[in-house]
């Protein structure tokens, strides 16, 4: 099972399966209703929905794959490490044969044209190199141990720990990350839940490019914590306010048609031509014994499938007024004015009702749109970048390289060398060092 | 002022130095090479001009559509493979790596990309987007070099020279897509997931959406893993290697251009 869990066939495959379905995932289109998908592929929509391929990224087979990959990664990281830290503190096979295909290069051979060449004599060439060297004598033998950039044999395992940090970073903002939307307009405040403070709108501004589309929004944020302002900021895309582990966000803004106000033009035979401003839910004094209501206002008209008065967006596209007009009490009138066709009014071709009732003008306070979002699981998923990308540097930019040599007082010293990269650079540099190019014995073991 | 006279020069420029390193291959080698090479400089200092010129006209970095973004990595490349020659000598690669800029730049002038400048919507107004695309862009280039490198070592077997020199010339190519891979995946992986995450987070208030663009981007980065394990650990050299950078290569232009054509998301811009 460990062997299982720690070969790289395991990893190979399940790259390759995550590959595909992150593919797969982008064709699908995500978070659709169940009767989208009938409708979008009838034949596919059981499969997708029985794998919840709906939302696939949250699915249980990619969650599983993804917690196979996060053990993978554990397993065959921690196994190699043993073998490394043995390495780095000098504890070498010295066994003339052993030769194995690997990551880490290494090679054995025999000293026969150097023998001259006492290990002593070699320190200060090593260590001009940046060598650490270490000499140690036993029972009549002598090793020199001699390596730099020992980080560099860690870097695969460094890049491996940064990976297992994000992944379980991006576990706990699946489980534990919050948001909440706030729409706000100026001069409102909102409470959060959970939390001792709230969050008051104090402006908010739209600036504009020449060519009319949107420059910037700008939120100016106050918090306030038991009647007092602990923090003030203006709130922008791409700069958020933070506050007790929650960061505030600029999302969208848009206007608050339900506290929509508008401009009524009256005209009517026996009244001479006159204008009113109501809000929603407002009622006023016509004349004597008539009233006007306004019920509600919609920004872009149409009537739905239900046949229903619905809007079909946020936009002012087609705004109407729903208004009603009593006499003493009794509804006289009650229709839909718009603004961009006022031949639709209905209450123009009103019989005997004498008056002309259009929609002049409108407006709404606007709001801007917040994202309070906490998410525990950000700090793991930048230090496993910082440690991640550290990782990456000690595995392709440093080098490991370590050479050691025993003499023996019977039989040839015996050389063994390693590095993790660019072996052929290596040779040179021990050619330099020892005025021989060692014999690569690695290659003939491996044919063995 | 306009940048696009700067970047027609260079484009022709690098057409002259695709033609001489051709020459190379039959004329006199070390002249042509050397006249290809500078010639190379000279064409990335143009460039460069146009660039700069680029963003004092627009006022912002001279990546935030797809004219500027292709003229920026066509700009990469270009200095990616004059460091590759640097430092490894390309020989036989260098006019193939350059026919891959002149592709790129043909792109660039193209008629089919608007280059008028417009403005910012807010979510691009943030150093991020200099460091996030930059990084990420200069990754790609190696990435670029590693494909038709290894596009060259698919083609160089069937080559008519005798078959020690081909072998060599194999080799030559697996090892310069392995450098490019080397140093083009930690900048990916800084450049597209690390400074990405980063904005994302400042912009949308999370630092994965799993938007198509952030997708395909891990798609491709976990090629080039599969590329580096397959290698190291597995020990697969050449043939296979080779096909892994394609691919990979292949899902880095899809997550360029495919997905902002085809799929829809928060990228929709750039
Ligand atoms: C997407 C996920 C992964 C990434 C980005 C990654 C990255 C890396 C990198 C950059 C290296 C060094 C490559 C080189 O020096 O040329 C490496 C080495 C290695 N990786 Fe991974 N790795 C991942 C997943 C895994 C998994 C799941 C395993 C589990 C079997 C694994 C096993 C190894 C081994 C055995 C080495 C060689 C170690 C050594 O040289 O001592 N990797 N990895």
């Amino acid at each position: 099972m460990i062997r299982f869990l720690s070969s790289i066939r395991l990893t190979i495959a399940l790259l390759i399966l995550i590959i595909i379905l992150s593919v797969t995932g982008t064709l699908i289109p995500q978070g659709e209703t169940p009767g989208f998908y009938q409708h979008y592929s009838p034949r596919w929509s059981g499969i997708i929905l029985g794998l919840q391929f709906d939302h696939l990224y949250r699915s249980p087979l990619f969650l599983s794959l993804a917690f196979l990959f996060l053990l993978n990664i554990l397993f065959c990281s921690s196994q190699k490490l043993p073998a490394k830290f043995k390495q780095i503190r000098g504890q070498i096979e010295f066994n003339p044969v052993e030769g194995r295909a690997g990551s880490d290069k290494k090679f054995i051979t025999g000293f026969s044209n150097w023998l001259w060449l006492e290990p002593d004599s070699l320190v200060a060439g090593l260590k001009q190199k940046h060598y650490r060297v270490k000499i140690e004598e036993a029972s009549g033998q002598k090793t020199l141990l001699a390596q730099k950039g020992q980080l560099g044999l860690f870097g695969p395992e460094i890049v491996h720990l940064a990976l297992v940090i994000i992944i379980i970073g991006g576990l706990i903002s699946a489980l534990f990350s919050q948001r909440l939307t706030l729409a706000l307009s100026e001069g409102q405040t909102a409470d959060l839940p959970g939390k001792n403070f709230s969050v008051k709108l104090d402006r908010f501004a739209t600036d504009y490019y020449p060519d009319g589309s949107v420059k910037s929004w700008q939120s100016l944020v106050s918090i306030i914590e038991q009647g007092q302002i602990k923090k003030q900021k203006t709130v922008e895309v791409n700069r958020p306010l933070k506050y007790d582990g929650l960061n505030f966000f600029q999302m969208s803004y848009g206007f608050d048609w339900d506290q929509a106000q508008v401009e009524l033009e009256i005209k009517g035979t026996d009244l001479a031509a006159s204008n009113l401003t109501l809000r929603v839910g407002e009622k006023v004094q016509m004349g004597p014994g008539l009233t006007l209501s306004l019920i509600t206002f919609i920004p872009d008209f149409e009537i739905d499938e239900e046949g229903q008065p619905a809007s079909r967006s946020a936009e002012a596209n087609n705004p109407a007024a729903l208004v009603q007009v009593t006499r003493e009490g009794q509804p006289v009138y009650r229709g839909w004015l718009f603004y961009y066709q006022p031949d639709l009014n209905r209450v123009q071709s009103q019989p005997d009702f004498n008056l002309e009732i259009s929609l002049k003008k409108f407006e709404a306070p606007v709001f801007s749109g917040l994202e309070a979002a906490g998410d525990p699981g950000m700090n793991f998923v930048w230090s496993g970048s910082i440690l991640l990308f550290l990782g990456l540097l000690a595995c392709f930019y440093t080098s490991y390289r370590q050479l050691a040599i025993r003499v023996q007082p019977a039989g040839k010293p015996v050389l063994v060398a390693r590095c993790r990269h660019n072996q052929a650079a290596f040779y040179r540099e021990l050619e330099e060092l020892l005025g021989q190019r060692p014999a690569d014995r690695i290659n003939s073991a491996r044919k063995k | 002022m306009n940048e696009f006279p700067l970047l027609l020069i260079s484009f022709i420029i690098y057409l002259l130095v695709m033609l001489t390193g051709f020459a190379s291959f039959f004329g006199s080698k070390t002249k042509w090479t050397r006249i290809s090479y500078w010639l190379a400089m000279a064409g990335l200092i143009v460039q460069l001009a146009s660039l700069l010129v680029r963003t004092i006209v627009s006022g912002h970095a001279p990546f935030t559509n797809m004219y500027e973004s292709i003229n920026f990595l066509s700009w990469s490349c270009a200095l990616v493979v004059i460091i590759f020659q640097r430092t490894f000598k390309l020989e036989k690669a260098w006019p193939y790596l350059w026919l891959m800029i002149v592709a790129l730049m043909a792109l660039v002038s193209s008629p089919a990309l608007p280059k008028n400048v417009t403005p910012l919507v807010p979510a691009l107004q943030s150093y991020w987007l200099w460091l996030h695309v930059s990084v990420t862009l200069l990754g790609e280039a190696f990435l670029a070099v590693a494909f038709v490198a290894s596009i060259l070592y698919l083609t160089a077997g069937r080559d008519s020279a005798g078959k020690l020199e081909s072998q060599k010339r194999q080799e030559k190519y697996d090892l310069i897509a392995y450098r490019a891979v080397a140093a083009g995946f930690p900048l990916f992986t800084l450049g597209a997931l690390v400074f990405g995450m980063i904005w994302a987070s400042r912009a949308w208030g999370r630092y994965w959406s799993w938007d198509p663009k952030e997708v395909w981007s891990l798609i491709t980065w976990l090629f080039y893993a599969l590329y580096l394990h397959t290698r190291l650990v597995m020990g697969w050299k050449g043939k296979r290697s080779a096909l892994i950078a394609i691919i990979g290569f292949l899902a880095a232009l899809f997550t360029f251009f495919g997905v902002n054509y085809l799929l829809s998301g928060l990228h929709s811009y750039a």
